[in-house]
């Protein structure tokens, strides 16, 4: 069977990411320092606002959003950059290319795994303590259904960006940099470290037409807003499948352009 | 029997970036477009049956991992030909990779942080290789070394032998027609170069692979290839069986020794002793190569012992690059 060859690596990933268990314990940990920061942040910017509600967010739906959205954050990113850079410049990228699959299919199932346990081991507990601290916050009904397809859009142009960046690296053979960059581009501009809402009305416009909205700032959407129209649910979704089409096919054509050139290091 | 591999006039040509030196020509680098063309490969043609195995040297360098490169796929030559069991490597990258096996002597393929047996099993469904086939694999390696003990030890745990023979063993397993072997006994002790020798020659017999073994090691030549092409700055200096390259260097034998004074001005005078031999001299050692037709180590080392006090001495096989360099210096004939 065509699938079980890719499952296989999924499965790999499992085993692998469950073999350093201090690591993940050190990833909770800094998670819960982040948002310890987040609360106090958001506290004084809302304590120095003249009214409750700021952009149309209360405190609770703002903290509510960040926590989400930093839960997500560690289940989505994948590292790829980090990844593929490292194997570049080691030249262990040979032997990757000379496996019986598509390279970049090879990659996203290797990663696949890590994105199975770090949903169950920090995105899902989150949820459920967000959940039930904030009792009722979070609607639960036809949004989760949303939310779950939007994450796996959103997974997809992830990884379509991270992809057309980590083919760079090809041409840079330098890491540091470029990734700092695309981490800063892609957080803030998804509205990862602040909401969209927050954004300068011009911002905004421009924002909304990038893709690097599809990532965060749409399944949080779907997620949080409780009763939401079945019109708007189309169109975000709609808007996050037309970005995850186009990013995919430029990944795909720039790392095939890009492969030709490439000269790989250590011999 | 028809080549399983066929190349033919290949070229790899690269473009470097001409660099300039110190802070100011590295900041006018960033925006030069001065490239030169490096040639890597030069018009290189070769064709390989079938259960052969070719040693495929040359200096550091030479070119011979971008040959290899090309052969799987990874590089596409700038002009010529490469033809592996019918496939154009670079454009079925994929249905290549389905046919070859591919060790790099200093990187591992294998899942780091997994036991042996998991990227076994992950190779498995990669490669797509049914029970049976992997069944009788797996017991086939059983009966040639003993792999019980590295089968459930993660990869990262392993020394660097063991790590190595594992490798080895996951390029073979979904039975390639062609293994491409780039150093493999590279820092690797004597007893495990000799088992990973003889392992290789097992499973070339046993599964009649075609094996493609670069080496720095005249050891392993000699232990397992029959047939030795040469290259050197990226041009093809020999390509013949090993019987003929013997008669080449066989009787050679580098005389290392070393004596008081300045070994430069020392050398100069042994120089003076035995015309016959080329003497050169580095920090530690003042090294003869002796020819043996002409006249024995032991002869030529007493000669020198009653004219100096020698304090040490070694005696040394002659290597590949001693070999290559006698035929670039002399040609083959």
């Amino acid at each position: 069977m065509k699938l079980k060859k890719y499952l296989t690596l999924t499965r790999a990933g499992i085993i692998e990411s469950l073999q350093f268990r201090l690591s993940m314990l050190v990833m909770v940990a800094g998670n819960l320092l982040y948002l310890i920061v987040i609360y106090f942040l958001w506290k004084a910017i809302y304590a120095s606002a003249d009214s409750d509600v700021v952009n149309g967010m209360t405190f609770s739906d703002t903290l509510i959003y960040l926590v989400l959205a930093t839960a997500l954050f560690n289940f989505m990113e994948m590292y790829t950059v980090w990844q593929v850079g490292r194997d570049i410049q080691s030249g262990k990228i040979v032997l990757d290319l000379v496996k019986p699959m598509d390279y970049r299919r090879y990659i996203f199932w290797s990663f696949s795994g890590a994105f199975v346990t770090n949903f169950f081991c920090t995105f899902l507990p989150t949820f459920i303590v967000v959940a039930i601290v904030t009792n009722g916050a979070i609607h639960m009904g036809l949004n989760l259904l949303y939310f779950a397809v939007s994450v796996v859009l959103a997974i997809m142009v992830n990884f379509s960006i991270d992809f057309i960046v980590a083919t760079i690296c090809l041409y840079t053979e330098s890491i540091w940099g470029i990734n700092m960059m695309k981490q800063v581009i892609v957080l803030l501009l998804s509205g990862a470290t602040v909401p969209l809402a927050f954004f300068p009305d011009t911002l905004r416009n421009v924002v909304d037409h990038l893709p690097f909205q599809a990532i965060y700032n749409a399944p949080l959407t779907l997620l949080l807003d409780g009763d939401p129209d079945m019109k708007d649910v189309c169109i975000t979704l709609g808007t996050q499948l037309a970005w995850c089409v186009g990013m995919f096919i430029v990944s795909k054509l720039f790392w095939k352009h890009s492969i030709k050139q490439i000269t790989v290091n250590g011999g | 029997m028809s080549s399983i591999i066929e190349i033919r006039n290949v070229t790899k040509e690269f473009k470097v970036l001409n660099r300039r030196e110190g802070l100011k020509g590295s900041i006018k680098d960033l925006f030069s477009r001065d490239y030169k063309t490096v040639t890597a490969v030069n018009n290189i043609s070769m064709s390989i049956e079938q259960g052969e195995i070719v040693g495929y040297l040359g200096p550091n360098g030479a070119g011979k991992s971008t040959t290899i490169k090309m052969m799987t796929g990874v590089l596409e030559p700038t002009s010529g030909e490469i033809l592996v069991d019918g496939n154009v490597p670079y454009k079925n990258r994929s249905k290549n990779a389905q046919n070859i096996g591919v060790v790099f002597g200093q990187r591992s393929q294998l899942w780091w942080a997994l036991p042996l047996i998991e990227s076994f099993r992950l190779l498995k469904d990669v490669y797509q290789i049914g029970d049976k086939q992997y069944d009788s694999i797996i017991e086939l390696y059983k009966s040639l070394v003993d792999i019980e003990p590295l089968l459930h030890k993660p990869v990262r745990q392993m020394s660097l032998g063991q790590r190595t023979l594992s490798d080895i063993l996951a390029a073979f397993l979904h039975d390639p027609k062609i293994v491409f072997l780039d150093e493999p006994t590279i820092g690797l002790d004597v007893s495990m170069k000799a088992k990973i020798r003889t392992l290789i020659n097992a499973l070339n017999k046993e599964k009649n692979t075609t094996v493609i073994l670069t080496t720095h090691d005249m050891g392993d030549v000699d232990a397992l290839c029959r047939r030795i092409v040469i290259i050197d700055k990226g041009k093809m200096l020999y390509d013949n069986d090993i019987e003929h390259l013997k008669s080449f260097f066989g009787s050679y034998r580098t005389l290392k020794i070393r004596v008081d004074g300045d070994l430069k001005k020392q050398s100069e005078v042994i120089q003076k002793e035995v015309p016959d031999f080329a003497v050169s001299a580095d920090d530690e050692w003042i090294s003869v190569l002796v020819d043996e037709d002409k006249k024995k180590v032991v002869d030529v080392l007493s000669q020198l012992q009653s004219s100096y006090s020698i304090k040490d001495m070694k005696l040394e096989e002659i290597s590949s690059e001693d070999v290559i360099r006698k035929i670039y210096e002399e040609g083959v004939e």
